[in-house]
């Protein structure tokens, strides 16, 4: 449970409040460069830690991000053209280059040299491992890249997809750090009663998690620090002398990154506050070692896993709260618990049922929420060590990112840091 | 810090903050063997898993608060209940020794 006053300061990420000054001392993602294609192409809306935004590509193909509006009239620059190293409001011709610098005011005399005078709002960014990216803190505290391994493998290695998740970004992490809710949510009906035959198939098959989690369903929780967050290791029972082990990520601000099976594409999520009541959820699946495989992109095609297909202006997700994510009684009689499609969808039907921002005083936790207890004191330490004057270590040292996630069968003597001491490091 | 947390017996181990204790109950088994762990607690991590324990105690204090019909079992409860939220918030003040001399009264 969250104190009233905790769940505020966790929760609220416009500039001036604590959390949303410290996720300004990080880069995160803003937006797809195929959003700004082309040089002068159109500009786009960006609404990022309760700012409206504006993203265009100038003629030199940088990318600017600038407040919305004219300071003249506050006219949106939406309906701005983008023209010669600049985005020109069409209302009185004010012009903007990418730093949000004024550089043309063709309805002041020119002996004025107003221009010279007026800037708005416009934010470094940066085009990163398949995105553009973005810094909103001060200029003297500009972090370096994190230097994550999806960020680093060749295009075809990697698919990121965005998506609209109507709640606060800190519900969304704790969705996806919480181990014990895949067993249900994401489940078979068969899974679940432990029918007969799933039991036979699961016992004979290459399917480690889905064996062991049937074998034990009190796992053990653990959390440790790191210098860029989390490492959540949960253990199960496994056969006579080993554990199996599985190992999620956190990585400050709000990355994660899900325990993979070696050989198989590795899978992270990073979502970022748009406003206090929404936030983009960025899903990366990547092969260090090779591109994707075809059934990767078809599990990706037919939303089967973590990505999902989304309205292609607003990246509103095409299953949502206004259609109930097309939820399907049937499916849910006989074949999956939620009968909703996908576990993108899931994950979010149910994390948008709690509201926008979660009244945390309510909750009712158990010892199986140790990882979302840790994330949360881990981020209000933070967030207070900046408030104190402490810049956040992590966004200074890119190479704190450098890791992955494990899930692996250990003999039980065996400490796990030195166990998955190789595994948990990045290779790219 | 070791991420594999405590293999050993329960109940025969010396004490070790790493070990999340099992609740199942608000028994003075489990309260003496909480408060034994909040006072060798001191890594973020041990407090973060003092902090389930005492949420989970928490949690199951307010259920039975909720259900039991008898005023005085009630009544009873309803001041660990209330106690617990308060040596929870000292752990989330990391400040573990407090908590545990509070919840000490209730043994």
């Amino acid at each position: 449970m969250l104190s009233k006053e905790e769940n505020e300061r966790l929760t609220q990420t416009n500039a001036g409040t604590p959390a949303g000054e410290y996720f300004r001392r990080f880069w995160v993602p803003a937006l797809l460069p195929a959003e700004v294609p082309t040089p002068d192409c159109a500009p786009v809306r960006v609404r990022l830690l309760g700012e409206n935004l504006i993203a265009f590509r100038d003629t030199n193909g940088h990318v600017g991000l600038i407040d919305e509006f004219c300071p003249h009239r506050r006219a949106s620059l939406f309906w701005g053209r983008n023209e010669e190293c600049g985005l020109r409001c069409v209302y009185h011709g004010w012009k903007f280059d990418v730093q949000g610098t004024c550089v043309d005011m063709p309805n002041e005399p020119q002996e004025y040299g107003f221009e010279n005078k007026v800037r708005i709002a416009g934010y470094p960014t940066c085009e990163y491992g398949g995105l553009v990216w973005a810094y909103m803190g001060p200029p003297q505290h500009q972090p370096e890249l994190p230097k994550l391994e999806w960020a680093r493998v060749p295009e075809g290695h990697r698919y990121i997809s965005k998506r609209l998740q109507e709640t606060n970004y800190l519900q969304a992490i704790e969705g996806g750090i919480d181990s014990s809710h895949s067993n249900y949510l994401h489940a078979t009906v068969d899974a679940f009663r432990l029918t007969d035959s799933y039991v036979e198939k699961v016992k004979n098959s290459n399917n480690l998690r889905a064996k062991y989690h049937l074998l034990d369903k009190a796992p053990w929780f653990t959390v440790k620090k790191t210098d860029y967050g989390l490492v959540i290791g949960v253990r199960r029972n496994a056969e006579e002398d080993q554990f199996y082990w599985r190992l999620t990520q956190f990585l400050l601000p709000s990355h994660t990154i899900i325990p993979y099976e070696k050989g198989l594409a590795i899978h992270g999520h990073c979502w970022v506050p748009r406003d206090d009541q929404t936030c983009w959820t960025w899903t990366i699946s990547w092969n260090p070692d090779a591109p994707l495989s075809e059934e990767e992109w078809e599990s990706i095609r037919k939303e089967t896993f973590v990505h999902a297909r989304v309205d292609p202006v607003t990246f509103r997700p095409i299953r949502n709260k206004d259609n109930q994510y097309l939820l399907d009684r049937e499916q849910q009689r006989g074949s999956t618990m939620t009968g909703i499609h996908g576990f993108a969808a899931q994950d979010q039907a149910l994390q948008e049922s709690m509201g926008p921002i979660v009244d945390r005083t309510r909750e009712r936790l158990g010892t199986s929420d140790t990882a979302i207890i840790a994330m949360r004191r881990l981020l209000l330490q933070e967030i207070r060590g900046l408030a104190e004057g402490r810049e956040p270590f992590a966004a200074q040292h890119g190479d704190v990112y450098w890791v992955r996630s494990a899930s692996l069968l250990l003999k039980r003597d065996v400490d796990i840091g030195e166990g998955a001491r190789e595994l948990i490091k990045a290779e790219v | 810090m070791s991420l594999n947390g405590d293999s050993r017996i329960p109940g025969t181990e010396d004490v070790d903050p790493a070990h999340i204790v099992p609740v199942q109950d608000f028994s003075s088994k489990t309260l003496r063997s909480i408060i034994d762990h909040l006072k060798v607690s001191t890594d973020f991590e041990h407090l973060v898993y003092r902090e389930a324990e005492l949420d989970a105690i928490w949690t199951i204090t307010g259920f039975f608060l909720a259900n039991e019909a008898d005023s005085s079992r009630r009544e009873a409860v309803k001041d660990l209940h209330a106690c617990v939220h308060k040596a929870h918030d000292l752990v989330a003040d990391r400040r573990p020794a407090a908590a545990a001399m509070l919840l000490q009264a209730f043994l």
